[in-house]
């Protein structure tokens, strides 16, 4: 069974929850579930011809173990991930307490009405 | 009789998100998202790569706090319950039937579009079996995954770490009390209860133990100074719960962040062109050892001081 169709559904899953979600705190967390997809898609692919750990790679048979190099570079997405997710938490409490509303559209709301305002 | 545990370890990932995409209330979303979390970092050990599985482990943990601490301010307003019964009492209209319908018609689209350009079963591995073949003559150590993030591949690492440092350097300046003292006012008084100052007592010095094995044998076993930096951190949850958090000299833990991150980039530079890491393994056995040990303690340093601060940032002045 081709394991990257569950990746796949995953990513797109997750993207149309980004699209119609109504609270930005979703929006966040849908972000973070798009990024898992994405690192588990390359995992899978490095896993195509076996899927034993590359630790200690002159003991096992080299046919069998899955690919180091998605892995590694996977490691780094992680790291780059959790920045990106903590600091669009900080700006999210930000935007709440100005605006004193976690929903999309009733932030814009606020906004526009702030706008004409102004002018 | 071969179980697919890989299969239903997926599956099972796949239905908590589409729980997420359904769910109104965001404790729930948060829980499930946890739930999520774990499944995946399963199914990263089920497919080999226990690095991996647990750094996405250990990060879905401070995720999820993050998460609570954002959530919780957000039902004391009173605004949550407003914005869920508003996202419930949505009518049934033209306008609303085609908010649903055309994002589903866009990522079935775009679904079937890249269900055509999947890879194929044989995906080029030549880079692979070079790796396989040479990792422990050019960069030393046993895990392929550690030698490929600190030896071929340690441009990525140093930009890595540089991403983690001006993430902490935004939290600290994009947060709304800029210079704003910690507050420390718990809900519970956890602090006088004896129970948790004994778990405590137990259970710190293990998770200090675990992560600086895990940072120690990053070259040979999975981890890394990642993880292990991680591991660390947490210990710093279980302060949270029982000491005082008015004491902490968090503006020196960042400078301190920032020193070992000058650190890190040069220890790498200059292995590189005196060749510690490439040439004189052949000679001395142990230097490729050490520099990579040297690298796993700083990296898991940097990485622990970095989470101290967001921890605290966010449960002592974002979460009022």
């Amino acid at each position: 069974m081709r394991l990257d169709i569950f990746t796949m559904v995953m990513f797109f899953v997750s993207f149309f929850g980004l699209i119609t979600s109504r609270t930005i705190i979703k929006s966040i967390v849908f972000i973070l579930i798009m990024q898992t997809s994405v690192v588990m898609f390359w995992l899978i692919v490095g896993n195509m011809h076996g899927s034993l750990p590359p630790i200690d790679v002159y003991n096992i048979d080299a046919e069998n173990i899955s690919d180091p190099l998605p892995q590694a570079l996977m490691l780094s997405a992680i790291v780059i991930g959790i920045s990106v997710i903590t600091v669009s938490i900080t700006m999210f409490n930000n935007l709440f307490r100005k605006y004193e509303t976690a929903s999309w559209d009733h932030m814009e709301k606020v906004y526009s009405n702030e706008g004409e305002g102004e002018q | 009789m071969n179980i697919p545990i890989t299969e239903i370890a997926l599956s099972l990932w796949v239905v908590c998100a589409v729980l997420i995409v359904f769910t109104k209330k965001m404790y729930r979303i948060i829980i499930t998202f946890g739930v999520f979390s774990l499944i995946g970092a399963l199914s990263y050990l089920f497919l080999g790569s226990p690095d991996v599985a647990m750094a996405e482990a250990a990060v879905s943990a401070f995720v999820t706090i993050f998460f609570i601490v954002c959530i919780e301010r957000y039902y004391k307003f009173g605004m949550g319950l407003e914005d869920e019964q508003a996202e419930e009492k949505v009518k049934f209209s033209a306008k609303s039937v085609g908010r649903i319908l055309a994002p589903t018609g866009f990522c079935v689209g775009l679904f079937w579009l890249a269900m055509q350009h999947l890879p194929m079963d044989d995906a080029v591995t030549v880079l692979r079996d070079q790796y396989l073949a040479r990792f422990m003559y050019d960069v030393g150590g046993m895990n392929a995954v550690a030698s490929i993030v600190l030896g071929y591949r340690v441009y990525d690492t140093l930009f890595e770490a540089l991403l983690l440092v001006v993430s902490v350097v935004a939290v600290a300046h994009v947060s709304w009390y800029d210079k704003a003292e910690m507050i420390d006012r718990r809900h519970s008084e956890i602090k006088n209860s004896g129970v948790a100052r004994f778990t405590m007592r137990v259970v710190c010095p293990i998770i200090i133990i675990f992560g600086a094995y895990i940072i120690a044998n990053g070259h040979l076993t999975a981890g890394g100074g990642f993880q292990g930096g991680l591991a660390i951190a947490t210990f710093f949850i279980c302060r949270y719960l029982v000491y005082d958090i008015n004491d902490l000299p968090i503006a020196k833990v960042m400078r301190m962040e920032k020193l070992v991150f000058v650190n890190i980039t040069i220890l790498p530079v200059l292995a590189v062109f005196t060749g510690v890491t490439y040439f004189a393994t052949y000679i001395l056995p142990l230097t490729s050892d050490v520099y990579l040990v040297a690298m796993n303690i700083l990296i898991g340093f940097k990485v622990a001081c970095g989470f101290f601060v967001l921890f605290y940032r966010f449960v002592a002045i974002e979460r009022w």
